[in-house]
């Protein structure tokens, strides 16, 4: 098959593009997609002369961006489901939440519970470096009977302060708070991993 | 009446165009029953052997999606063409997959056909000279 030098060039910028396009794949991926494309122009146009037909088969493609754009989600919410990593996991539902409504609820859902488990984990670390400046602190009002008090996490600076409430946990804040982070994050990190395998639909079945 | 939506041609289409995407995944894993085929042997078994037009963009990530669900497996091969091509054959888990949707698509359309067949003669476009009475 004998293309000419003006196909020739069509055909190399688009598989520069795709290329350039598929980046954030593993090289080896990116690498297989283009030579399966690069096989199936050459196809198309095998024993066919006309001018028009390496055109009509990018176009029949999409574009360089449209057609990198089907894998990238693809095996960004591929990698999600395998994956061990929370940040990954986080990611990839960004990228979900702006493709469909499942995939934003999964997201913010997913972000308030991480944001939540690391606010449980920093408390928690933060006892164990300053017990005695960091916990939870219940203060009932002067003369009632502490139902009626306020309580809250405090933590101040300096070295003899003490906090006029009473505190709830004592040490035990540390462990429990680290245990309770962990176990939201995991469960969070789970939560996500199910909504994808679950709800995720690939992008080429919802682009027919 | 006012608020109400009058159907469309349009509505119609978009319903047919969710009933195509729904059939897709299937479509792909009963073309590659009979053994293994390329990207653009598997465009033309749909072209041939069903009412699927697919776009060539849409049906090479899909083939890639089912691979990474272990339901097709590729392997490159020498061609007299000239160039090395990638072959698509099912597994084990996409035969069983392929039987169990055949099942449920069997299943599904003969009870709709019953409960769309006094529907069909009416359905049925009016040959040319007669007279539509309704």
């Amino acid at each position: 098959m004998i293309l000419s030098a003006e196909s020739q060039k069509a055909i190399d910028t688009y598989l520069t593009d795709l290329r350039g396009q598929l980046r954030p794949l593993r090289p080896e991926d990116a690498n297989d997609i283009v030579e399966e494309i690069h096989a199936h122009i050459l196809d198309k146009s095998a024993g066919v002369t006309a001018e028009g037909v390496v055109s009509a088969t990018l176009a029949a493609l999409g574009t360089p961006d449209e057609l990198a754009a089907r894998y990238r989600i693809d095996e960004l919410l591929k990698r999600a489901q395998s994956t061990r990593s929370p940040v990954v996991s986080l990611f990839s539902l960004a990228r979900w939440a702006t493709l469909s409504l499942i995939g934003l609820v999964t997201f913010i859902i997913s972000s308030v519970g991480y944001a939540l488990g690391a606010v449980l984990v920093v408390i928690g670390l933060f006892k164990l470096i300053y017990p005695r400046n960091g916990g939870v602190w219940f203060d009932p009002k002067p003369g009632g009977h502490g139902i009626d008090g306020t309580a809250g996490f405090s933590f101040v600076g300096g070295g003899t302060w003490t906090h006029p409430g009473h505190e709830v946990f004592g040490l035990w804040l540390a462990p429990s708070c680290l245990a309770l982070g962990a176990l939201l994050v995991f469960l969070t990190f789970s939560l996500g991993t199910w909504c994808i395998r679950r709800f995720w639909r690939p992008s080429a079945l919802r682009e027919v | 009446m006012k608020g109400a939506s009058i159907p469309t041609v349009e509505s119609s289409e978009k319903w047919e165009v969710q009933l195509r995407k729904g059939s897709l995944e299937l479509a792909i894993l009963a073309a590659l029953w009979d053994g293994r085929l390329y990207g653009l042997e598997i465009l033309r078994e749909l072209e041939n052997k069903s009412d699927l037009i697919v776009v060539e963009g849409t049906v090479y990530p899909l083939l890639n999606r089912l691979r990474a669900l272990t339901l097709v497996e590729s392997e490159w091969v020498e061609s007299d063409s000239g160039h090395p091509r990638k072959y698509y054959r099912l597994t084990p888990a996409g035969r069983k997959r392929a039987l169990e949707m055949t099942r449920i698509w069997v299943r599904f359309s003969a009870r709709m056909n019953n409960l769309l067949a006094h529907l069909n003669k009416e359905a049925r476009p009016v040959p040319k000279g007669r007279k539509d009475t309704a």
